[in-house]
């Protein structure tokens, strides 16, 4: 099916090209047929000329998001680059339906669909392939993740549970960053700059090969960046990183490729942290400075025998080493996983998968307020998929059927099945339903976490009042029930439109339950210092609450020319969340559903201009935070960046520019800041 | 926003004298290269029946006008180019440069098999073309576009690939197995 476009073609054609004496040409503006761009430069070109043209590429509609029953939103390099980001959770707030508060200088509450929290639980977060999600706590320690943001390929970002190839805490969201091959990344990339609060960052890379399709890079990278603003004073939120990886491919034949690649870094991050101890002071308030630090490594070989005939076999091992001011966690991780797809017959495209994952963590306790017992536990997480994409009308209408199962150490075999409907009535259009069920497994932070907060003296007897969440031994996992629609479509080739809805029922859900009344205590649990006397409210992590989430997300893209893309969503949540019949909650239900942005809205819009430069806007509303006493607001920034030469770049950023500072959570504000940076690579832009 | 506005108003259509830096889309590129192939390939002898060379797409058609604006007009081996959209591989008849769209990728090996000893060319770039017969597959490396060659699957046809094409393939395959890389 031809479309025609009607562009307007007075604008003549240049094509610049470096490494090659090649000078601008006017192409043939006057004759230039209304509904195609001439191609008479083009053809002038040799093979080697052809191949070194760098092209654009149709909007948003690859082939991967396009034919994914999924709300699968694709951020990519260009888009990452435009927006200024410097780390991966800035970046997130490109995708929509995902709810983005920076807390203070080093951390953010992230969630998908609501549920934001700093350590995003229910959200599995990969990269490479590799999950970052800490069975500790059951979340992912934003701080420690990151890498050459340069290197990035792209942020594939799932809203809902995903489908059955994901593997455990899939719950709300998949967040699974991909950095490039290491084909993709040759010659030396040298990235340095600074400003207010980007004090000072630098990374160098560098990629080379032999021509028998064995390639590698290698990186380091470190930067310092200042604390955001507090009212009161305080200025503990400072960060400063330093990390260094490789990464190599090996394409050893058309069959089989290997890949091994390892991150190893260290950072301080400051943190406030409260730290209770049943003696004086009782509870303190410690701004320090957290050493975090480790490494990871990772190999997977992947063997293709033919089109959807492939398998897969990856492992890793991960060091995590947290000292936060008031608990310390080393851990150590390992997993291995398979994976394999097969067809039967023309229509049936089988895929399994089997996991094992091994944790094992050792808690240091700092203050007896804060403790795990066991302090040293080994966490298994065995996990095995199968599904069937079943093509019922070919190239039309596509079922896919499937189920993860689940094992932990906490839990027996749990299954999550998931069907998925795609209908494409036309090549442009697109229409998806799905129905998921999806589980978050228990964590060590609910059934052996033992969490202390201090209330004051009590006056009647003079003794010290704490209440205290003890781990919950029957802890189970959090359920959900999850239906979703969404509906794409590409109009011409310079406008594409995502929608995606969806319906979730939630049971089961985390709750903070008093177990009983003040009671008197003698002897503090184990630990160190000496016994003392205190009451005590009894309390634990429970599965008392339920509820439900429905909204959507609404992402168009615009190209109108060859030189302008306008980007946006408008992304729509509502929750409520109440008590489980029985159930002993304090009345965390409505903080938690007030506590997420009912409205966000993002416009971003890009200009390629004249003489090499870019410049890019953005625009960003989220409304009120009820439950955190946060207001609405709006706030903006602007990149400029120049390329004098085919080498060079050289980008200025403004953020959060609309106000000298403002509220994203309480206590922290965000300043208006500006950083500049220098981008230098070998091979050309 | 205004100002965005303001600034997209004025930043208009740009004149000539600006040496402004644009680049081409990535199918303006494969038409062209899809001329190229036709330019640097020989065909056997006995094809086909009408004095046409065939240009043609199968299935959900990527290219538009561009590919019409690319061939049109030219003449390769005293054939003249034209540009055809086919539905189905029955009508591939007269085609001598058959690209398939990634539309087509559930049952592209049957494509393959019908079209296998007629002495067409076939070009796509939809993932794992040349591992599954296919002679010429695109790739982008880094922006740009690149293509493979299966050289063993050309050669069942009876065509003859020249070596400035072979020069600047990334890989040029034989029987599957082992894969010489190119530039």
């Amino acid at each position: 099916m031809r479309t025609v476009k009607v562009r307007d073609y007075s604008l003549a054609l240049f094509l610049v090209l470096t490494g090659l004496d090649w000078t601008a040409r006017a192409g043939d503006a006057a004759t230039a047929l209304p509904q195609a761009p001439p191609q008479g430069p083009l053809k002038q070109l040799s093979l080697e000329q052809l191949g070194n043209l760098e092209v654009t590429t149709a909007s948003k509609s690859p082939e991967q998001v396009w034919k994914t029953a999924a709300a699968i939103f694709v951020i990519t390099q260009e888009d990452i680059k435009r927006s200024g980001a410097t780390s991966i959770p800035e970046a997130l707030r490109l995708a929509p339906g995902v709810e983005v508060a920076r807390v203070d200088g080093n951390t953010w509450s992230i969630g998908i669909r609501g549920f934001g929290s700093n350590l995003t639980r229910d959200v599995l977060v990969l990269i490479d392939g590799r999950s970052v999600y800490s069975t500790l706590l059951a979340g992912t320690y934003w701080d420690v993740q990151d890498t050459v943001i340069e290197d990035i390929d792209r942020i594939e970002v799932i809203r809902g549970p995903g489908g059955t190839v994901w593997g455990p805490n899939a719950v709300n969201g998949v967040i699974d960053i991909i950095t490039k091959k290491s084909q993709d990344t040759q010659g030396t990339l040298v990235t340095l700059g600074g400003g207010d609060e980007e004090q000072g960052f630098l990374s160098a890379r560098y990629g080379g090969g032999n021509s028998k399709g064995l390639t590698y890079r290698v990186y380091g990278k470190g930067f310092n960046r200042g604390p955001e603003f507090h009212p009161n004073g305080q200025d503990y939120d400072r960060w400063r990183s330093i990390q260094g990886g490789f990464r190599t491919d090996w394409n050893k034949n058309a069959r089989d490729t290997f890949t091994l690649q390892g991150d190893i870094y260290d950072e301080g991050a400051g943190e406030s942290a409260n730290l209770v101890s049943y003696t004086p002071p009782y509870s303190q308030q410690l701004d320090q400075t957290a050493p975090l630090s480790g490494g990871n490594l990772l190999g997977r070989w992947t063997r293709v025998f033919s089109e959807g005939q492939d398998i897969q076999l990856q492992a890793y091992y991960d060091r995590t080493n947290r000292h936060s001011p008031n608990f310390g966690d080393l851990r150590n991780t390992f997993d291995v996983d398979y994976l394999q797809r097969f067809r039967i017959g023309d229509r049936n495209q089988f895929s399994f998968g089997l996991g094992a994952r091994a944790s094992q963590g050792h808690e240091i306790e700092i203050a007896s307020g804060l403790f795990f017992s066991p302090g040293t536990r080994t966490d298994q997480l065995y996990s095995a998929f199968v599904q069937d994409n079943i093509a019922l009308v070919p190239n039309r209408v596509t079922l896919e059927i499937g189920t993860k199962l689940l094992h932990t150490n906490y839990t027996g075999v749990q299954a999550e099945p998931s069907a998925r409907f795609m209908w494409t009535p036309t090549e442009t259009e697109t229409i998806w339903a799905a129905f998921t069920r999806a589980v978050r497994t228990p964590s060590d932070g609910e059934r052996d976490f033992f969490l202390s907060g201090y209330i004051g003296p009590d006056p009647a007897t003079g003794l010290q009042r704490f209440a205290r969440f003890n781990g919950n031994p029957n802890f189970k996992s959090e359920v959900l029930n999850g239906y979703e629609l969404g509906f794409r479509h590409l109009l011409g080739k310079s406008f594409y439109v995502d929608l995606a809805g969806f319906f979730n029922q939630y049971h089961d859900l985390f709750s903070e339950d008093l177990t009983g009344g003040f009671g008197m205590e003698t002897t503090p649990p184990p630990s160190e210092i000496p016994p003392s006397t205190h009451l005590l409210l009894p309390a634990e992590f429970g599965n008392g609450l339920m509820g439900t989430t429905t909204g959507g997300e609404f992402a168009p893209e615009w190209k109108p020319t060859s030189f302008w893309a306008l980007k946006g969503s408008y992304s729509f949540l509502h929750m409520v969340l109440k008590k489980e019949p029985g159930s002993q909650d304090v009345g965390t239900g409505p903080i938690i559903a007030g506590s997420s942005p009912q409205h966000q809205v993002l416009a971003q819009s890009q200009f390629d201009l004249p003489r090499h430069f870019t410049l890019d806007l953005s625009y960003r509303y989220v409304s009120a935070l009820p439950a955190q006493t946060v207001r609405a607001y709006s706030t903006g920034s602007v990149r400029l960046g120049w390329n004098p030469t085919r080498h060079l770049e050289l980008s200025v950023v403004g953020s959060n520019l609309l106000q000298p500072y403002h509220f994203e959570y309480p206590s922290t504000a965000i300043n208006r800041s500006f950083y500049g940076k220098l981008e230098w690579r070998s091979k050309e832009n | 926003m205004l100002l965005a506005f303001i600034f997209a108003v004025f930043s208009g259509p740009r004149h000539a004298l600006d040496a402004q830096q644009s680049k081409p889309e990535e199918y303006q590129v494969k038409a062209v290269y899809l001329f190229n192939f036709g330019k640097f390939i020989e065909w056997p002898q006995a094809t086909p029946k009408d004095n046409l060379f065939g240009v043609c797409v199968l299935g959900h058609d990527p290219f538009g006008a561009t590919l019409d604006a690319t061939i049109n007009g030219e003449i390769i081996e005293g054939k003249k180019l034209v540009a055809r959209r086919i539905a189905g591989i029955q009508d591939a008849a007269n085609c001598r440069i058959l690209f398939i769209s990634m539309s087509e990728a559930n049952h592209v090996k049957q494509i393959l098999a019908s079209v296998e000893r007629t002495g067409v060319l076939t070009v796509s770039d939809m993932p794992d073309f040349t591992s599954s017969g296919g002679m010429i597959q695109f790739i982008l490396r880094e922006n740009k576009v690149r293509f493979e060659v299966n050289l063993s699957a050309a050669e069942k046809a009876g065509l003859t690939f020249s070596s400035q094409l072979l020069k600047v393939a990334t890989t040029v395959k034989r029987d599957e197995q082992k894969g010489v890389e190119g530039q």
